[in-house]
């Protein structure tokens, strides 16, 4: 996996811009070792927590853990895009949690079908990214602080949309389908039930696209080259305004994938919920082995950093431990691994 | 070159094996085990969830809504010293804020993965955990709901609660402020009318929810009862009347805070203060702060006549100082500890049904009373 996207991102720096003053072939392997790293390191939390937890090692947990994965598996495949473009979008928390209470709101207020609604949250999404491309590749504003805007923005608009109001998502008993196709699908066996984690199969579908965009088309090709050199990749010819926007709207698309994945699984969404979530996302990113300046990353390892941190929220409880040590750990985690990616870079000039 | 990656690969799992062992001996004081003596054998008592705890000791996992507040250390207290005398194995987890559902529902998750002989739970969102407490349910795993419970679960989910009547405690603070402010409202006319703030730390969670609405409508009703109809409730969807402020003599004004965050209570608390109200009532801990972030302490209340809920050192202080007028208290340490010997009960197959667990109204003068002193915690 690692490898097809090194040898895609090289092809197509040769394609389009010149080879020479990129930089990126020299840097491109030892991406595969991070993201070797980060798997190695997911496999010890997870064996770990199997030998200290109660019940970790069973079923029940699995599906707890791509239960706890799913939303946030969503934004951070999709802000893999903007980090890899060199950018970032601390937008996509309130963004996600702003689409979904649109599209709740049209199906209890509005009274909208529902399945309407969901279009709505997909919509608000794009237009979330939309806005984020034309305020950083148009306007040229910095997308830190593009998106510290937006971010504000989205949770404005949601507390405003929902005029203050908690909206709730539809139970399993409302509207079956829902859950059954974004969260699980409960096969009922004696008194209970057996759960199929069909939001996790949506999950790795988005996965799989996303990993064919970035690494065969035309959209994957220039977001590593604008986040390799974005000067480079303007002059030769690609036009940096519109793949600059790209990757925003990608990430705000995903975000608001993330907000229907946690309106099925949480059901409850408060207005103006959602900050803090996107730092969960970006986390995963770094662990997974993107770079902070851009040109580097992939979504497979963006999704093992989001599978570390739900194995410490899931596995910590199992020791009887607080979650919130989850936070301390998955810090400790993020340092380490960008810490390793810089000393491997100082050894390779 | 690849020894390097070899180390630095070990020094990762190393630095988190240490970190997860410092945090196990850390954390495994919060587990609660029980003293000898209590040799609970499941089989004299067939209890429902007998078949997944034989041979242990058994298990209640309690979930609160928060760990945040002082409130929540008591109720831990309670609860602590219920799993020490039944010998029972506890762990008491909470979300960071009450705003983090997805972190609540995450923690039933995992309590239910343990396969608890009992939970008990305060629910953010009833609607979140639908899933789990069927799955409870099936399972025959008894749920006791405490605090503010688990309103409108799927019927027979919910085995018991213990709890504070909520609209009760809010009718409590009603009652206790309006004989200091009758004067005042009597004077009230329609186009000059004295206004009451009311500061709601949500719309959104049971409890609170009831404590305003409890004073809402307590209060509309004493004020009907000395003849003063035109009362309008403004400020918030949830609770207006209908009634303009223009044509009223009394306006309630209710101010929801943006988010939980002290900063976003204090602006709520700050933005009914700047109307020119007679009186104010914060109807939780973090809205009472508010009130007191807004006004030096309490110390800029002036003449406007402030009632609090549940306690904490500040609004205590305040009290004490007399700029409070009072406030009410719930009793913390009792909730825990009916909570859990509820979901003993219940798990040794006894009837278990709903504690009301009460609330008193404090005040400068009897703060320091017997029957007082133990339920306000700082």
């Amino acid at each position: 996996m690692s490898v097809g996207t090194n040898t895609g991102n090289g092809a197509a720096i040769k394609g389009t811009v010149p080879n020479k003053g990129l930089g990126i072939k020299g840097k491109a392997p030892k991406k595969v070792n991070q993201r070797l790293f980060a798997f190695a390191a997911l496999v010890a939390i997870y064996i770990l927590f199997c030998l200290l937890g109660k019940n970790f090692f069973s079923f029940e947990t699995a599906l707890n853990i791509l239960d706890a994965s799913n939303y946030i598996g969503f934004m951070a495949i999709g802000v893999t895009f903007v980090i890899i473009s060199g950018g970032i979008d601390l937008s996509l928390g309130t963004v996600a949690l702003c689409s979904a209470m649109v599209g709740g709101v049209a199906w209890r207020v509005w009274g909208l079908p529902f399945w309407v609604g969901l279009i709505l949250v997909l919509v608000t999404g794009v237009a979330f990214g939309l806005f984020n491309g034309l305020l950083v590749a148009r306007l040229k504003l910095p997308s830190f602080i593009a998106t510290l805007g937006t971010m504000m923005i989205a949770m404005g608009l949601s507390s405003i949309v929902s005029k203050v109001q908690t909206i709730t998502y539809p139970a399993r008993t409302e509207l079956p389908w829902f859950k059954n196709i974004f969260q699980k699908w409960q096969v009922p066996n004696g008194t209970s039930t057996i759960d199929i984690p069909t939001g996790a199969v949506i999950l790795l579908i988005v996965l799989l696209i996303a990993h064919v965009i970035l690494t065969k088309t035309k959209i994957g090709r220039y977001t590593f080259a604008i986040g390799s050199n974005e000067e480079a990749a303007r002059l030769s010819g690609v036009n940096v305004v519109f793949w600059k926007t790209v990757p925003y709207v990608i990430s705000s698309f995903c975000a608001a994938l993330g907000g229907i994945a946690y309106g099925c699984t949480y059901t409850t969404i408060i207005p103006g919920y959602g900050q803090g979530l996107e730092l969960d996302a970006i986390a995963a990113c770094f662990i997974g082995g993107a770079s902070t300046t851009g040109g580097i990353g992939s979504v497979f390892g963006t999704i093992i950093g989001v599978f570390i941190m739900s194995c410490l929220k899931l596995g910590l409880p199992s020791m009887n431990l607080q979650p919130h040590y989850q936070k301390l750990l998955t810090g400790i985690v993020v340092i380490i691994a960008v810490l390793i990616d810089i000393s491997q870079q100082k050894k390779k000039r | 070159m690849k020894m390097k990656k070899i180390l630095s690969t070990l020094a990762l799992t190393l630095v988190l094996g240490v970190a997860l062992t410092s945090c196990a001996t850390g954390g495994t004081a919060t587990t609660t085990t029980a003293k000898a003596g209590d040799a609970t054998t499941v089989a004299t008592t067939a209890g429902p969830a007998a078949t997944t705890t034989t041979g242990a000791k058994p298990y209640i996992a309690v979930i609160s809504k928060g760990l945040q507040h002082q409130f929540w250390q008591v109720v831990k207290k309670g609860a602590e010293a219920a799993a020490a005398k039944y010998g029972v194995d506890m762990t008491f987890d909470g979300p960071a804020s009450e705003s983090e559902i997805a972190a609540q529902v995450t923690m039933l998750d995992s309590a239910l993965a343990k396969k608890p002989s009992a939970i008990c739970l305060a629910a953010l969102s009833t609607d979140s955990v639908t899933d789990q407490l069927n799955k409870a349910l099936a399972a025959k795993i008894p749920v006791i709901g405490f605090d503010s419970g688990v309103p409108n679960a799927p019927a027979g989910s919910i085995w018991a609660n213990a709890s504070t009547d909520n609209k009760v405690a809010g009718a409590l603070a009603a009652t206790n402020m309006y004989p200091a402010i009758k004067d005042l409202v009597k004077a009230g006319t329609v186009g000059k009318a004295v206004r009451i703030g009311v500061v709601s730390q949500d719309a959104t969670s049971e409890s609170i929810k009831s404590r305003t609405t409890g004073f809402i409508d307590k209060m509309v009703e004493l004020l009907k009862a000395d003849g003063i109809t035109a009362v309008a409730v403004v400020g918030h969807d949830m609770w207006k009347n209908g009634t303009a402020e223009k044509d009223a003599a009394v306006i309630l004004d209710v101010s929801v805070a943006a988010t939980s965050g002290a900063a976003d209570c204090a602006t709520a608390a700050s933005t009914v203060l700047n109307k020119d109200v007679i009186a104010v009532y914060g109807s939780n801990e973090s809205a009472a702060n508010g009130i007191l972030d807004a006004t030096e302490e309490g110390a800029k209340l002036g003449k406007i006549v402030a009632v609090g809920f549940d306690a904490g050192i500040r609004q205590k202080t305040a009290v004490r100082a007399g700029y409070f007028l009072g406030s009410v208290t719930q009793d913390p340490y009792n909730i825990g500890y009916k909570a859990v010997e509820l979901a003993y009960q219940a798990f040794k197959g006894e009837t278990v049904k709903d504690v009301d667990t009460g609330c008193k109204f404090y005040t400068k003068a009897n703060i320091d009373s017997a029957d007082i002193k133990d339920l306000v915690y700082d």
